[in-house]
């Protein structure tokens, strides 16, 4: 018989954890908060540095779950798991051989910064929120009309200890660049700024694309953190920052400000670690055993990672992950039960 | 262009000369705030700072001069801060701003 | 009689001693008073402030009535000591004086009575007094007792950490501690010898008699009189530059108080009454976060006024405090030690550039037009949610409001005179007042304690009404200018130090959160309220400490489980919102979002 393998999280990195394991003759269970599968990258528009439809990497995944009558449970959450099983919040006990923790992030709530008015002013949006409007296929103002000046601003909810985020959500920089371009592809005539403290394009292609955001599509990187946002009557929203290479303050009026939101722990991390013994990084992810030969693997022996739930990471990344995390669990069953 | 302005402009020397400038006092300066070394530069004090809103003082600019050893009108400047503390509400690396203010101020003091 | 034996050289040393140091004292620090101090005092010298002053002199300096109520057993100790100290010398008195008449007799023929007229000395001794005296002795003896006790146990007394002292303090405890039993077995051998005396020493006394041969007996009672008196000396000579001086200067700090003497942002001579008064009796450890939370044990207010009264105050102790006033609120002395701490500071910085602020000449950022000013503070503009729903409101009741710094102001100067910058902090004043003049208001509402802190104490602004926004919406629902509708949700008010404890606004904030929804306290709330960690008057602890100050404050808040957390100060706010995934808000939000169609 099969061994089974719970999946706890059907994103990118759950997805693809199972079928993997399918296709090495394990039997993966997903478990899935939400009602459908495909996580937080479920109604994104497009991916960098390629400009991929996110659809077309995710759709595709979730279709070969269904073709491979992977088992699902939806809108169920666990609330405990320990290399035998995990216990859902019915009550409800799935046992297991392995477990493989997929539990991705949460987005950092824009909301945390009160001084960027998120919630507060009509025209400032998350990251998130761009992405969602540009699938719907509107991008406008609160009034319905086109933005002629938009600002970005890099690092909301990342590197920065006063909403307890000390680490680098590592995706936000290229996500920044990549809507800059989206944006200016839509409104040519808008100016564009992007506010950020360090850009940091590590990935292959990313360089390339800043670049080209700089020179083609004559996007302005001001190399300053915004420090507070108010609105003006109409609806504009006036920003402070310094233009940190000029060492001048500066102000602008614009009509929409985009918060590049990061990637935060899950706030239910603290307590599943606890109940299943393992430990967690400063920034609240789970801690793997190290960065290496033991990027997937948790201080207990059949509890496992893949994707976002050990640390910020491009949905590349993922699924890279995934498959590793996918031979790491098939080599442990083996050792474990074939004895 | 932009420069600091402390009112010595005429005679300051062109270069920073890290061969030559006097770094003792950056460096107890900072051997009692070491925290002042985690700045990323990214001008939050100095958007938010309710002096710099009204005058050219510039904390991040300032500090970064004391980090370098070029001390001179650094005092006079910090006078300008009034200390209301907007700039530590805001230093994404929770840098203790109106503290090393204070501190740079007594350590310059006779400068 | 001459009342006259050797062993009396060393009380009678100390106690001349004791009265020259005092008086000394006395003389140079009323002489050092400024003019406005001298013309208050003779003001006042003749006027209810005075009686009440005595009154207050035996309730608290006798009795202790303060430290009773904070805890019984602690109260009493205090009592013991000082009060059954008090009425042994009184009653001792009367002893003499009716056995010997108002006859001229020595301090020492008073003190060593028992020495000098055994009981078979006297023809028809009056039992009662033997009664008396021992019952007094017995009360003090329990004191010292219990002070011995609350060294070894002082959680039983109601206080987790007692008072670290220093050497001079030390040789006075010491010295304290052995002079009532050494007076036991003085007394004690008196009785075994010459008979008398009441239940405690005339019983210790026979029990001796019977033990021990009369050679042994005589042996020892001169050198028991020399200890007792030595014991007594010691302390005298040690007195004046221990704590024990607090008995000696809380009593003209009491008359001072009435007679409306107050410490200032500037040091001066009334200071060393404050300073002195205390007597370190530690109460103020406990309440102190920057112990509890952070494990720092040196800077708390027993200590920045030990080490200002030694001239060793240094500067991380006297900048390291939240100036929360936690522990003001809880010193049974009265000190202000917030004011004391501010004026430490304002000694201790170097003097500022002289053309400082030069800048804010003829500048005018203001906007609109109204008697009603409104003055978000500078943190405000960092949470934008209170300015945005301040002008909901004042929309709603149809305020007409000159916005005094809504493109940005300058600072109200608190922060400046919490730093000891008291001279660049009244630059702020005159700038702010002459803005607040020119524009005529009559009243002005801030959304930021520290400001209303500062506008109350440091601006003179007769003639404008100071309200804190809170203020002013308890006001706006009370006239039935502003209708609120009652929700469900329930909230979890934080008491912001300089909005409580510093400006004494407990009620109308939670008049305010009643209108619209149901309150809910935590544990610590009201003056008793805990800090938040990120006050401005803290330029010691790093930005992790205040996280954990602020993580503990906020545990409580998030304990009595309301659906949100309110608070009114801005500072709060950054500080809880950080420690906390529950919704938190302003007071002004709250009313803004509950506004009645």
């Amino acid at each position: 018989m099969a061994h089974r393998v719970v999946i706890v999280g059907g994103g990118a990195a759950g997805m693809q954890t199972a079928l993997e394991l399918k296709s090495r003759g394990i039997e993966p269970v997903i478990v899935e908060r939400d009602i459908e599968l495909g996580g937080k990258a479920r109604g994104w528009y497009k991916l960098f540095p390629s400009f991929t439809p996110a659809g077309d990497v995710m759709r595709p995944l979730a279709e070969r779950v269904k073709r491979e009558r992977i088992r699902c449970f939806y809108g169920q959450e666990v609330t405990e798991f320990a290399p035998d099983g995990v216990i859902l919040r019915s009550g409800e006990r799935i046992p297991a051989d392995a477990v493989v923790v997929a539990t991705g992030f949460t987005l950092f709530d824009a909301h945390r910064k009160q001084e960027y008015g998120y919630g507060l002013y009509d025209n400032v949006l998350t990251s998130v929120d761009l992405e969602r409007m540009m699938n719907s296929g509107a991008v406008t103002l609160a009034d319905g009309s086109m933005p002629r000046r938009i600002a970005i601003l890099h690092c909301v909810g990342s590197r920065d200890e006063k909403v307890c985020q000390k680490h680098c959500s590592k995706v936000c920089c290229i996500t920044g660049v990549k809507q800059a371009i989206e944006l200016k592809q839509m409104f040519p005539e808008a100016d564009i700024f992007n506010f950020y403290m360090d850009i940091r394009m590590f990935g292959p292609g990313y360089e390339e694309l800043y670049r080209e955001a700089q020179e083609r599509h004559n996007i302005h990187f001001v190399r300053g953190r915004i420090s507070e946002a108010a609105e003006t009557i109409n609806k504009r929203i006036q920003i402070k920052a310094e233009d940190t290479l000029t060492g001048r303050p500066l102000r602008m009026t614009v009509d929409m400000l985009v918060l590049l939101v990061g990637m935060s722990a899950n706030y239910e991390n603290a307590e599943l670690a606890k109940r299943a013994g393992l430990e967690l990084s400063p920034n609240g992810f789970f801690r793997t055993v190290d960065s290496f030969l033991g990027a997937v693997r948790s201080q207990r022996e059949g509890i496992f990672f893949a994707g976002a739930a050990t640390a910020p990471k491009s949905l590349a990344d993922t699924l890279a992950e995934a498959s590793l995390t996918a031979s790491a669990v098939d080599e442990y069953l083996k050792n474990s039960f074939n004895k | 262009m932009s420069t600091l302005n402390f009112g010595y402009g005429i005679n300051r020397p062109r270069a920073i000369d890290l061969d030559n400038n006097d770094l003792r006092k950056s460096n107890a300066i900072i051997a009692e705030m070491p925290e002042l070394q985690a700045c990323i530069g990214c001008g939050s004090c100095t958007a938010s700072c309710t002096a710099g809103a009204i005058t050219n003082f510039n904390f991040r600019k300032l500090h970064t001069a004391v980090r370098r050893g070029e001390y001179r009108g650094v005092y006079e400047e910090l006078s300008k801060c009034m200390l209301c503390g907007k700039c530590r509400l805001v230093c994404p690396r929770g840098i203790n701003t109106r503290g090393l203010v204070m501190l740079i101020k007594r350590k310059l003091g006779d400068f | 009689m001459t009342f006259f034996a050797p062993f009396t050289i060393p009380f009678i040393v100390g106690t001349i001693f004791l009265f020259v140091a005092v008086a000394t004292k006395w003389i140079l620090w009323i002489a050092r008073l400024p003019k406005v101090d001298r013309r208050l005092i003779a003001h006042n010298f003749f006027s209810l402030g005075t009686l009440a002053a005595i009154w207050e002199v035996v309730r608290e300096s006798l009795l202790h009535a303060k430290i009773f109520r904070r805890n019984p057993l602690l109260g009493f100790m205090h009592m013991s000591l000082a009060f059954g100290w008090f009425l042994l010398i009184v009653v001792g008195w009367i002893e003499t004086i009716v056995y010997l008449g108002f006859e001229m007799i020595p301090l020492q023929g008073h003190v060593f009575f028992k020495y000098f007229m055994p009981l078979n000395g006297i023809e028809a001794h009056i039992p009662l007094f033997e009664q008396l005296m021992d019952a007094l002795l017995l009360l003090v003896l329990t004191g010292v007792a219990l002070a011995w006790f609350k060294r070894i146990a002082s959680k039983a007394m109601g206080m987790r950490r007692a008072t670290k002292h220093v050497l001079f303090d030390r040789i006075a405890l010491s010295a304290l501690w052995f002079i009532f039993p050494a007076r036991l077995v003085a007394e004690s051998l008196t009785a075994a010898l010459y008979g008398g005396n009441g239940f405690l020493t005339g019983t210790l006394g026979g029990f001796i008699g019977e033990l021990l041969p009369t050679e042994v007996l005589t042996t020892l009672y001169e050198p028991a009189w020399w200890f007792y008196s030595s014991a007594l000396g010691l302390f005298f000579v040690a007195m004046p530059f221990s704590r024990y001086m607090h008995i000696f200067t809380e009593i003209p700090l009491i008359f001072l108080r009435r007679w409306r003497l107050r410490p200032t942002l500037e040091r001066k001579s009334y200071d060393n009454f404050e300073v002195e008064a205390c007597s370190r009796c530690g109460i103020c450890i406990d309440p102190c976060q920057l112990q509890e939370d952070l494990g720092i044990h040196d800077t708390q207010s027993v200590y920045f006024l030990r080490d200002r009264r030694y001239n060793m105050l240094s500067l991380k102790v006297a900048n390291n405090c939240l100036m929360c006033g936690r522990c003001e609120a809880v010193c049974p002395v009265g000190i202000n030690l917030t004011t004391l701490r501010i004026n430490s500071r304002a000694k201790r910085r170097n003097i500022p550039h002289e053309g400082r602020y030069r800048y804010l000449t003829s500048l005018d950022r203001s906007s609109g037009e109204g008697k009603v000013g409104y003055f978000a503070g500078c943190m405000s503009s960092l949470t934008p949610a209170v300015q945005h729903s301040m002008e909901r409101i004042f929309e709603a009741v149809g305020e007409a409001v000159w916005y005094a710094d809504k493109d940005g102001g300058v600072c109200c100067g608190r922060p400046l005179m919490l730093s000891g910058e008291t001279d660049a902090a009244r630059k702020m004043v005159a700038y702010n007042t002459d803005l607040f003049r020119r524009h005529e208001i009559t009243t002005l509402v801030t959304s930021c304690p520290i400001c209303l802190r500062s506008f109350r104490e440091n601006y003179h602004l007769d003639g404008i009404e100071v309200l804190h926004h809170s203020q002013y919406l308890d006001r706006l629902i009370a006239e039935g200018r502003l209708s609120v509708k009652q929700g469900e949700e329930s909230y979890s008010y934080h008491d912001p130090c300089e909005l409580g404890r510093g400006s004494e606004v407990y009620d109308e904030p939670r008049r305010v959160i009643e209108a619209v929804g149901e309150l809910r306290e935590p544990r610590h709330s009201r003056r008793d309220a805990l800090c938040c960690g990120s006050s401005l008057a803290n330029t010691v602890i790093g930005d992790e400490q205040q996280l954990r100050i602020a993580r503990r404050m906020t545990r409580e808040l998030e304990e009595t489980a309301a659906d949100a957390i309110v608070t009114a100060c801005p500072l709060c706010h950054k500080a809880i919102a950080r420690s906390t995934h529950h919704t938190v808000v302003d007071i002004a939000e709250v009313v803004a979002r509950n506004i009645a169609e």
